[in-house]
């Protein structure tokens, strides 16, 4: 085959054309979308969220499609077709250097939001987003807008659910948990108590507090905590400034404990599933059982001087824990408040 | 001393002038992949300054990489080869500068435009209408330029490398408009979904159908004249030719196999992908049978050297983009850092080398004096070698941790510890890939002004006389 100027421009053509009518064309004439069971308009506001989005190239980290063998963030909803509707341009992303966005919508309350965008070290302290707070603070609040509208219909239940039996949406918990915070800190903890299911109230830590543990907690605490809840511990940090009801003062638990003793199983579930309606995330997806126990214990020694760890109930013990620990953290010498255990109980069934 | 405009008009001037740009664009854009880099590192080290936000000095490293160094370095080589080729002058040097300052428009776009978020968005389409307007206005320019050279030659038949430039002209001035979605200009996109599909169509044809004719082009160019023979097989370069145009042009799928887009699109991009083995196989047993015996030459030959390691990138590139295509494959590479290794030895190591051997060769001819050091265009190939491999091993490592501790459940934020030496260790490897930009940009300024002359100048011969079956 000779390769003329007339074969290479009309073959070259030909062959082009005839893929892009494969490739392009078909795709365009036959795919239909229509709205998925989800979807929902943008406001305004989120449109213009979507365009501070698109021109800071969000998308460079953030990806918007939920995957069928994605867990984690978003992946309670493989992504439809449809779930982009209207929408332009929808950047469905390439690289997840943070977590996918389709679904972030009532994740958490705007107040979080603004924030983490204003430093993202503020409430996720190992983050390797950009702070934002050069755009100002209208600009961080189309953001925000745009980030409750990501998921649509589900997005807008997590927001404005109005049940009272736990599945209220982050408005409905933000005014109670609002109310309870402005009523004093005894209302307040009160209230907090009062919402961590029954049998967890009762729960003491059934992880032994010993130093390697104390250490890992630690780690956990500086890996997730302390952005809003401070290295002290008591939740006066850049990121309370954004923050309402602010971060709990864990000092606050002082005198304050479920009928004067538990405290464990209270931070294990506040822990596991946050408290919708404040800041305070559910960490169910990034830590383990064993992680949020030993962050509980580190949490409690460390800010309060007591842990419950090892008190009754209990059964029969695990086979690597030694037997002979005694829960050196039951007394705290600064301040004894009334009901707690004076000292160590034996570990014998009672 | 003739002023800078003086040498309008002037033969090869325009080869010249793409040449500098690229060498310029290379550490430009390099030096924007390091700043880029350092926010994966130390998030605040540029806190709040607004045009050093990753978001946007990652597109403006991206772009200017692709087609301000690559695509710049390989026109112009080209610009110098085509005719010398084809035993003509180029039809119109003024065109080729008219060509030569719509592309330096659009470049500097990137880093001016996207530092103020003026941006479409869209990965490899950002650049603004107005900009997509001077590319296209480029691609025009050089086809109507390509193709009144090929009218006026003196050589009858069309050696490979023409070929390949011109369908690079001739493709990319379709998919480009296509894929920017040029008929809506002010998103430069369509609604929903199928966006995707045009965008993913023109990402990878950007790489199939702009960047890979024009360093086969060159490698076409380079190998036999370094090694003096005529070239293996005239049969393999039409296979190889046509392939690439057929296969190539319907993979972009797979970069969004994991959303729902049809079926039936999704088997046909990886179908396709695998079958990019016939395309780059045939090239590369051409070119290498074309040097075998004599891939000493080609070694020592610094230039060639270049070229020589530009092919063997592009068999690691075309052997593992393939594999990535699986989606069993995929599952954990997808949206990894396994993906940014193989784009840099794409771009980097494929057609950025290819592009950078075909510059060094050319432009003793282009710039009619010797290169200035070539002891510095030694140390140039090392730094640059060793960062493109580190950095493909490192980002291959942190893709892989990434992909395997996404699949087994942990979150996208638990894992950035377990990469952060990696994310160190690329920004450092880096500093080597800079260097060679820089080093590279002082040795072509400096030919062009202090080269020893060559006297007379080089006559530009095709390469050696064909042999068997490679009748053109």
């Amino acid at each position: 085959m000779k390769m003329t100027p007339a074969l290479l421009i009309l073959g070259g053509l030909l062959v082009f054309w005839t893929s892009v009518f494969i490739a392009i064309f078909l795709p365009a004439m036959t795919m239909r979308e229509t709205p998925s069971d989800i979807w929902q308009p943008w406001t305004a506001e989120q449109s213009a969220g979507h365009d501070l989005y698109v021109a800071n190239g969000c998308s460079y980290c953030h990806s918007q499609f939920v995957r069928v063998f994605d867990s984690g963030h978003g992946a309670n909803r493989v992504s439809q077709i449809g779930d982009w509707y209207d929408q332009t341009p929808a950047i469905l992303g390439t690289e997840r250097t943070g977590p996918d966005l389709s679904l972030e919508g009532g994740e958490h309350p705007d107040d979080w939001h603004i924030a983490h965008f204003v430093n993202p070290r503020n409430t996720r302290p190992q983050s390797l987003m950009p702070s934002w707070e050069f755009l100002g603070h209208d600009n961080i609040h189309k953001l925000t807008a745009l980030m409750q509208s990501q998921g649509g219909l589900l997005a807008k239940r997590r927001m404005d659910g109005e049940q009272t039996d736990g599945s209220g949406g982050q408005n409905y918990w933000k005014a109670q948990a609002t109310a309870a915070f402005e009523a004093g800190p005894d209302a307040n903890i009160q209230w907090l108590h009062e919402n961590v299911a029954a049998p967890w109230r009762a729960m003491p830590n059934p992880y032994q507090a010993d130093q390697a543990a104390l250490g890992r907690g630690q780690l956990y605490y500086q890996q997730f905590c302390i952005g809003c809840h401070g290295s002290v511990g008591d939740g006066q940090t850049p990121a309370a400034k954004y923050i309402y009801p602010p971060p709990l003062n864990f000092t606050e638990l002082d005198g304050r404990l479920w009928q004067g003793k538990y405290i464990g199983g209270i931070f294990y579930y506040q822990v596991m599933n946050g408290i919708t309606g404040t800041a305070m995330p559910y960490f169910k997806r990034e830590l383990e059982s064993e992680k949020i126990w030993d962050v509980s214990n580190y949490v409690a020694v460390r800010f309060l001087g007591y842990t419950d760890a090892g008190l009754y109930p209990y059964g029969i013990g695990v086979s690597y824990e030694d037997p002979s620990w005694r829960n050196p953290y039951l007394v705290s010498p600064a301040t004894q408040p009334a009901g707690r255990p004076a000292a160590a109980p034996a570990r014998s069934p009672q | 001393m003739k002023r800078l405009w003086e040498h309008i008009g002037q033969t090869n001037s325009a080869s010249a002038a793409y040449l500098v740009a690229g060498a310029v664009w290379f550490f430009v854009g390099a030096s924007y992949g390091l700043t880029t880099a350092i926010h994966l590192v130390s998030p605040e080290l540029f806190n709040n300054i607004p045009w050093l936000v990753f978001g946007r000095t990652r597109p403006i490293h991206v772009n200017t990489v692709i087609y301000g160094f690559v695509v710049s370095a390989g026109v112009g080589a080209a610009l110098h080869y085509v005719p010398a080729l084809l035993k003509t002058r180029l039809w119109s040097e003024r065109l080729g500068w008219l060509s030569w300052l719509f592309w330096q428009a659009a470049v500097v776009s990137g880093p001016i435009c996207f530092s103020l978020g003026i941006t479409q968005g869209r990965e490899y389409a950002e650049y603004t209408f107005p900009f997509d307007c001077c590319v296209m206005a480029t691609l025009l320019l050089l086809l109507v330029n390509l193709v009144m050279t090929v009218a006026n030659r003196t050589e009858k038949s069309l050696y490979v490398s023409v070929w390949y430039i011109l369908g690079m002209a001739l493709w990319t001035a379709g998919v480009y408009p296509i894929g920017n979605v040029m008929w809506n200009p002010p998103s430069g996109a369509l609604p929903g979904l199928l966006d995707s599909v045009f965008l993913w169509f023109y990402g990878h044809n950007l790489v199939g159908l702009l960047l890979t004719p024009a360093a086969l082009a060159s490698a076409y160019y380079v190998i036999p004249r370094i090694c003096k023979t005529p070239l293996y097989s005239h049969t393999l370069s039409l296979v190889g030719f046509w392939a690439l145009a057929a296969i190539y042009t319907h993979i972009g799928g797979h970069h969004i196999l994991q959303a729902p887009i049809p079926n039936w699109l999704k088997t046909l991009s990886v179908v396709d992908s695998m079958a990019m083995i016939v395309p780059v196989l045939t090239v590369l047993v051409n070119l290498w049978l074309t040097a075998r015996g004599r891939f000493g030459m080609l070694w020592n030959d610094i230039a060639g050297r270049w070229v020589l390691v530009g092919t063997l990138w592009y068999l690691v590139t075309c052997i593992q983009g393939p594999i990535q295509s699986l989606p069993s494959v995929q599952k954990i590479t997808h949206f990894s850092n396994w993906t940014i290794g193989h784009a840099h030895i794409a771009v980097l190591g494929f057609s950025g080398f290819i592009a950078l051997g075909a510059m060094w060769h050319v432009l003793p001819a282009v710039a009619g004096r010797e290169i200035w050091s070539r002891r510095l265009l030694h140390i140039q190939f090392g730094l640059m070698m060793f960062g493109l491999a580190g950095f493909f091993a490192v980002l291959t490592t942190a893709g892989l941790i990434q992909g395997h501790a996404w699949y087994n459940g942990e979150t996208e934020y638990r894992v950035l510890p377990e990469i952060a030496p990696y994310m160190a260790l690329r920004a450092m490897l880096g500093l080597f890939i800079i260097a060679g930009a820089l080093l590279g940009l002082i040795n072509v300024i400096l030919t062009f002004t202090r080269g020893p002359r060559l006297a007379p100048p080089v006559e530009i011969v095709r390469p050696a006389p064909t042999g068997q079956g490679v009748a053109l």
